[in-house]
């Protein structure tokens, strides 16, 4: 995909235009160079971001009174809908009521973080690195083996996920690796991909369209071409929507398919 | 393009400092909102249940005295009505026995007028024959002589006649 807008954007521009490229997710490190606390623009970002999260929630929380003001009226439905509409609504309330903490988290946390790829001044998703999305999916990991440990026993928990009742018993050979691989594999590492893929192409695709925008509008040379930079300007514009729908889509996916992981793990009939 | 690729897949190697920074925020994070926002706003939802329930509660009891006020007036209002309706019987019932009372006095009244008229009747009528038997007598005796005068020169016809007639009478007078 990478490949594909950086062919696709070098046929267009002849000579000075900017290109987006996965440079911008390696960025250099700009403090503490060489440690394991060195800080690039990512990590800047995903820290300011937090900061001013624990701040504005922080304060919310902290004036939060009994009759709510707009803001904090706003505040709390975000927190029911994460409680009724994602927790509860997968595993009901008895079984939910342990991840509540959890899920409001994962997806508080990574709707700031997704939607600092829009802010502009930070312009790149705060969980716009492998490790970010894959320390979330680990958390989930952690989470359902250990509900499965918990609810079942090991054994019991893994007779149920490598050999699912109401199958023939030569399926399982081909059954039984195929579930190992989801339990171990699968389902931390697609939860991560999802999210990284989403953050690093609409940035890429966002970051395309504003500098063909530039290019076309302000740098060209030939003025022949300005209309067409109207043109990626309204792509731009629909682009930025679109990434934010896809930042606060993400992190929901994110936190929806953290809940039925968990769920998964429980006894199917309680 | 080559180098690209190469770098492509660095993308998806996690960094040391990378993973430092990831994990520390994950953690200040989510003692955040284990710890702090999300027990502070139970505890907001949990007063504001209370004080709702409180409502609710305070109202149900002001609808059941308001009930009980409605029901102790309502018992009442109807036992005032059963008194008024029992003392406009009573007064009904003595009036009719007053009326009838009034009426046999005055039917006695009226029967012994009736009764004194009757003998003072009778008593004037029984006057009146005396009287009229004595007037009779001499009106008849006065009458026969002018009648007979005349006609009875015959002293002795004469006593004989009046005699018999005088006898007649007092035969239709026993009569």
């Amino acid at each position: 995909m990478v490949d594909v807008f950086a062919a696709g954007a070098a046929t267009l521009a002849e000579a000075s235009m900017e290109m987006p490229s996965i440079e911008d997710f390696l960025p250099p490190e700009i403090l503490f160079e060489g440690t394991p606390f060195a800080i690039n623009r990512i990590i800047f970002v995903r820290i300011l971001a937090t900061i001013i999260m624990l701040l504005v929630l922080g304060i919310t929380a902290a004036r939060a009174k009994l009759i709510p003001g707009r803001w904090q009226s706003a505040v709390e439905w975000v927190i029911d809908f994460v409680k009724n509409d994602i927790v509860y609504q997968v595993m009901g309330e008895v079984r939910g009521k342990r991840y509540v903490p959890m899920i409001t988290t994962v997806f508080l946390t990574l709707l700031v973080f997704n939607l600092c790829g829009e802010i502009p001044g930070m312009n790149i998703a705060a969980s716009a690195t492998i490790t970010l999305p894959l320390v979330f999916a680990m958390w989930c990991f952690v989470q359902y083996w250990i509900a499965g440990i918990r609810e079942k026993g090991l054994g019991h928990f893994l007779r149920d996920e490598l050999f699912p009742k109401g199958v023939p018993w030569p399926i399982y050979i081909l059954l039984s690796p195929i579930q190992l691989l989801e339990l171990l594999v699968i389902r931390p590492f697609s939860l991560t991909i999802r999210l990284f893929a989403n953050m690093v192409s609409g940035h890429l695709i966002l970051a395309l369209c504003l500098s063909a925008t530039q290019y076309f509008l302000i740098d060209v040379v030939n003025k022949a071409m300005m209309p067409f930079g109207v043109v990626t300007f309204a792509a731009g514009l629909f682009m930025y929507l679109f990434e934010v729908l896809v930042a606060c889509l993400q992190a929901y996916i994110f936190a929806i398919l953290t809940t039925a992981y968990i769920n998964m793990s429980y006894p199917e009939i309680d | 393009m080559v180098t690209m690729a190469a770098e492509g897949v660095d993308l998806f190697i996690p960094k040391v400092y990378d993973i430092v920074w990831s994990l520390i925020i994950l953690l200040i994070v989510a003692a955040f909102f284990y710890k702090f926002f999300l027990p502070k706003f139970q505890s907001i939802f949990d007063e504001r249940a209370a004080k709702i329930e409180g409502g609710i509660a305070k109202a149900e009891q002001a609808q059941k005295d308001a009930d009980e006020a409605k029901k102790k007036y309502q018992a009442q209002l109807s036992t005032a009505r059963v008194e008024a309706s029992k003392i406009r019987d009573d007064a009904r019932a003595e009036a009719s026995h007053i009326i009838a009372d009034a009426r046999s006095r005055a039917e006695t009244e009226a029967a012994q007028i009736t009764a004194n008229a009757q003998r003072s009747l009778e008593s004037q009528q029984q006057k009146a024959m005396v009287s009229l038997k004595g007037e009779v007598g001499t009106l008849a005796t006065s009458l026969a002589e002018k009648i007979l005068g005349s006609e009875l020169k015959d002293s002795a016809v004469q006593s004989d006649m009046i005699d018999q007639m005088i006898s007649d009478m007092e035969q239709g007078e026993d009569k």
